[in-house]
């Protein structure tokens, strides 16, 4: 037995060696590889691809170095489990980067099992840094490996193997760990570790997720950051990998190379000095990351509460940011990168873990950020933060997604109460709002694989379909509550009261995750986009801006968490026109190119138009996948009616032009369900139209060859579309 | 109890020649220059501002993610440029801006008491003093 | 009577720019208030007074995932 615990001898004693590849070490320029790594862990084969001159100009890197490479990897008839599909992780030219906050983040794309589409993860942690300082801008990996593998990249070195991996955890908190302590040459090293892993949730559920893992020296722990969405950890596990290890022990400002070292650390300290001094009186970041959020949306009427039927609830300050503060450790640089000081990743320590197979285990919980609050806490009607702590932490080890776990335990719970769940369908499980340790017991039947975890590892969409066949449940009831669009599960906002975050959600191209547009506040509070053509500005703007951050390697969360003490007196002060500049200006600094706004946005809509094709190549993307459940539309039931009555009786008086007096509710539900849709159909027509597509959500060819981006194998797809 | 070995100052005393700078960029950096000095001595109201690492706020060790920034045995606040990586998060939380950073450099740089600068100082202005803390 | 974000909302003698948020209940942090198009500085709320029949106007920014 080593410190660390584990026998690592033993570990490595069943190690089986399967392939090994020696690469040349080259210097990182200007944020650049101008190479990828790929790996098969079914035949064993590693290699290292150029990037073409091509690739880089269109696609410049990160999400569009992962979908381009995913593109060519599979077929319109590739299936999540098919050994084609590929897990990439790319990194973009200015991750890695020391001195501007949030410039650390790796970007994972892959075929989703839940959506069949192409899904993007956007996750911050070591790995996708080390990996590029080790000397690749992305990272594919192919294949299904018959036994347990894991691949090591020694950056370092320049060696990539491959290994059977026997008796290693499949638990990425202790499997993180042990690759710390396998892969460490001693202690000063472990920091230049990182590791991806997922869980044994992954292996029975489709809402598996990855775990990045960041050597924490303080707490000497390795923490774990997800790329949650889409089950990219499902992917993972069926192709038997344990882990990816990367090893980069050499970090300092010069191994990405940057054109301009004194104006990327110019512009770094000039963000830096605002975090420092503003955060407190902001959005208080530095103390509780984005749990900070979940008093606002519950003022606001905008926290899902029951499965999205309300926004708020008594309850609520039970989960507030305050209740959180008390159980993380204050005053350490959390950043999950160098060089954030924004420094959001909290953790609470030494926290005693009440259930599950680590019960009595006294352990670091990395989080809970906003959304894991929301789906693990009020949308399932917990109010008590150690159970939303607890989940959060089985959540990750398993590596599951705490959003599709929140909202897929939402929707069974919703599921209970209206009777197409009970005790005998459950495995006993009595799946009431709000009953924590059923919740609890859910998830941890999702990792032992057992009853009713199985099918609630489905997702939505697949119990939706379930419940169907196998209950005889409504599907027109099951289509209206499940809060699911394309097979993603929705993050936790209610967008009932906003037609613009609707559209928001429901056409984001991998599903309905907020990444590309949260628009609620403009539309629904601040009222500054109230025609259909404002709403579709907005709709272009935001996620065109927004998908940039995942070409590039960064978080969005340092351009809009954080704001210069004069944003207010800028022309568009939502925008947040300093830190746009900031990046424009970092961009530059790194290499050497000038970009001006209408180039972040044109290079952003390449990637953005080349996803939405493959999405349509898949078999996906048209009109009718971006229709939303009517849950994040409108009230579906009377008590959802009844609730917020006042403010649905007077849209029907001013808005429809309907006199509620004297209709009954479920009359009511109905003329302003008819009002909405049709609402949303007209969202969709002004939406399609300013993105350049046509009627049916499909580009159009002057859209592609504008962007650059009309390949032969893209105008294929969309051509018998266009007729 | 831990002492804290720290340049302490008289701004009273300072005549604003500047040869403290010049011994200390001297010494650290091989350039004559103010940009490059751990003090700095600015022309103020009252006659010179002199800024100058105190030891013991110590915020930049608590920001610093690599534990490069330790505090010594006497209490001296001392960056380890092996480990640096260069974020320059100490810069930003030094609420006297005495953590500098030359813009370029790799690294950030600080007073470590070491008494270069006192020992060209022609007024006494500036001293090293060891104090006991509790 | 003055307007908040287009709709209309009760004025009364001495209204601040504090009382209009605590009474729309805009608790969010990251507010630019303008009345009458002239923008209030955030240190200021607690003592700028919204004149009746005022334009007032809270744009919330966004933050968050």
């Amino acid at each position: 037995m080593t410190e660390s615990g584990f026998d690592i001898a033993g570990l490595e004693a069943g190690h089986r060696p399967v392939s090994e590849f020696r690469y040349e070490k080259r210097p990182v320029v200007r944020g650049y590889n101008d190479r990828t790594l790929y790996v098969n862990v079914g035949d064993g084969r590693i290699a290292e691809k150029p990037v073409s001159a091509d690739m880089r100009a269109k696609f410049t890197g990160g999400k569009g170095y992962g979908l381009r490479l995913l593109w060519d990897a599979v077929n319109p008839s590739t299936k999540w489990d098919d050994p084609e599909n590929e897990i990439n992780i790319a990194m973009g030219p200015v991750c890695g980067n020391t001195n501007y906050p949030g410039s650390g983040k790796s970007l994972v794309v892959s075929i989703s099992p839940t959506t069949g589409i192409p899904i993007d993860c956007n996750v911050g942690g070591y790995f996708g840094p080390f990996l590029k300082f080790a000397g690749f801008d992305a990272l594919e990996v192919q294949g299904k490996a018959d036994r347990d593998v894991i691949v090591f990249i020694d950056g370092d070195d320049g060696v990539v193997s491959i290994f059977e991996a026997p008796g290693e955890a499949v638990d990425s908190h202790v499997l993180a760990e042990q690759m710390v302590a396998m892969f460490a040459r001693d202690e000063k090293d472990r920091q230049h570790i990182s590791s991806v892993s997922a869980g044994t949730g992954a292996e029975h559920a489709l809402i598996g997720c990855l775990n990045f893992s960041f050597y924490d020296k303080r707490r000497k722990v390795a923490r774990l950051k997800q790329a949650g969405r889409g089950g990219i950890g499902t992917v993972f596990r069926d192709k038997k990998i344990k882990a990816l290890v990367v090893r980069y022990s050499g970090l300092d400002v010069s191994s990405n190379n940057p054109a301009d070292l004194a104006g990327l650390q110019e512009t770094g300290l000039k963000l830096h000095r605002e975090i420092v001094t503003l955060d407190d009186q902001q959005c208080r970041m530095r103390e509780i990351g984005t749990a900070h959020l979940t008093e606002i949306m519950d003022e606001y009427d905008l926290l899902p509460t029951r499965n999205y039927k309300f926004g708020s609830s008594p309850d609520s300050p039970g989960l507030n940011s305050h209740a959180f503060s008390a159980m993380v450790t204050h005053g350490l640089p959390d950043g999950c990168w160098y060089g954030c000081t924004m420094a959001c990743a909290k953790a609470a320590d030494g926290f005693e873990l009440a259930t599950g197979p680590y019960r009595g285990h006294k352990v670091t919980v990395d989080g809970p950020e906003y959304e894991t609050v929301a789906g693990c806490g009020s949308n399932i009607g917990v109010y008590d933060p150690r159970v939303v702590m607890e989940l959060n932490f089985y959540c990750d080890t398993y590596g599951l997604d705490t959003i599709s776990f929140g909202t897929s335990t939402a929707f069974v719970m919703e599921c209970w109460e209206k009777g197409v769940l009970d005790s005998t369908r459950t495995g006993g499980l009595e799946m009431t709002w709000g009953n924590g340790p059923a919740a609890l017991e859910l998830l941890h039947r999702i990792g032992r694989g057992e009853g009713f975890g199985l099918v609630a590892g489905l997702g939505v969409r697949g119990m939706k379909k379930y419940f169907a066949e196998h209950y005889g449940a409504d599907p027109k009831l099951l289509q209206d509550i499940g809060c699911e669009c394309k097979g993603l599960e929705y993050s936790q906002y209610v967008s009932k009261e906003s037609l613009a975050q609707q559209g928001g959600y429901s056409m984001a191209l991998k599903g309905p995750q907020h990444d590309e547009a949260w628009l609620i506040f403009m539309d629904m509070v601040n009222n500054r986009i109230p025609t259909f053509e404002d709403k579709a500005e907005a709709l272009y703007y935001f996620p065109m801006f927004r998908t940039w951050f995942g070409l590039q390697g960064l978080c969005k969360l340092p351009w809009n968490d954080i704001e210069p003490a004069d944003n207010s007196s800028t022309d568009e002060p939502a925008k947040v026109p300093e830190h746009v500049e900031n990046y424009l200006a970092i961009y530059k600094a790194v290499t050497g190119n000038d970009l001006d706004r209408d180039g972040l946005i044109r290079q952003s809509a390449r990637v953005y138009n080349f996803q939405k094709v493959f999405c349509i190549r898949m078999g996906k993307g048209r009109r009718i996948d971006d229709w939303p459940p009517y849950r994040m539309m409108g009230p579906v039931t009377v008590e959802e009616y009844e609730s917020r009555a006042d403010r649905y009786d007077k849209q029907l008086k001013e808005q429809v032009g309907i006199d509620p007096s004297g209709m009954g509710t479920p009359e009511k539900v109905a003329a302003l369900r008819a009002y909405r849709e049709d609402r949303y159909e007209k969202l969709l027509d002004a939406v399609y139209k300013r993105k350049g597509w046509n009627r049916e959500g499909v580009p159009t060819v002057e859209t592609l060859h504008d962007l650059g981006i009309d390949y032969p194998e893209v105008l294929e797809v969309v051509k018998p579309l266009l007729v | 109890m831990p002492s804290v070995k720290r340049l302490a100052s008289d701004s009273s005393k300072c005549i604003g020649c500047g040869a403290c700078m010049t011994a200390c960029s001297t010494l650290f950096f091989k350039v004559d220059d103010p940009a490059r000095s751990c003090i700095s001595v600015t022309p103020s109201d009252s006659g010179s501002k002199i800024t100058v690492c105190d030891q013991t706020c110590r915020l930049c060790v608590a920001e610093c993610p690599v534990q490069a920034l330790t505090v010594s045995s006497q209490g001296v606040v001392m960056l380890d440029r092996k480990l640096c990586v260069g974020c320059l998060a100490c810069v930003a939380v030094c609420p006297i801006a005495a953590m500098r950073h030359y813009p370029g450099s790799a690294n950030p740089f600080k007073c470590i008491a070491c008494g270069a600068c006192a020992r060209k100082c022609p007024t006494g202005a500036i001293g090293i003093v060891v104090e006991e803390r509790s | 009577m003055i307007t908040v974000n287009g709709s209309p909302h009760p004025w009364r003698e001495g209204m601040t720019v504090r009382d209009v948020l605590e009474e729309r209940r805009f608790t969010f942090p990251l507010l630019v208030v303008r009345i009458d198009g002239r923008l209030v500085p955030r240190g200021d709320y607690a003592e700028a007074q919204v004149p009746d029949g005022s334009d007032v106007d809270v744009m919330h920014l966004m933050s968050g995932g």
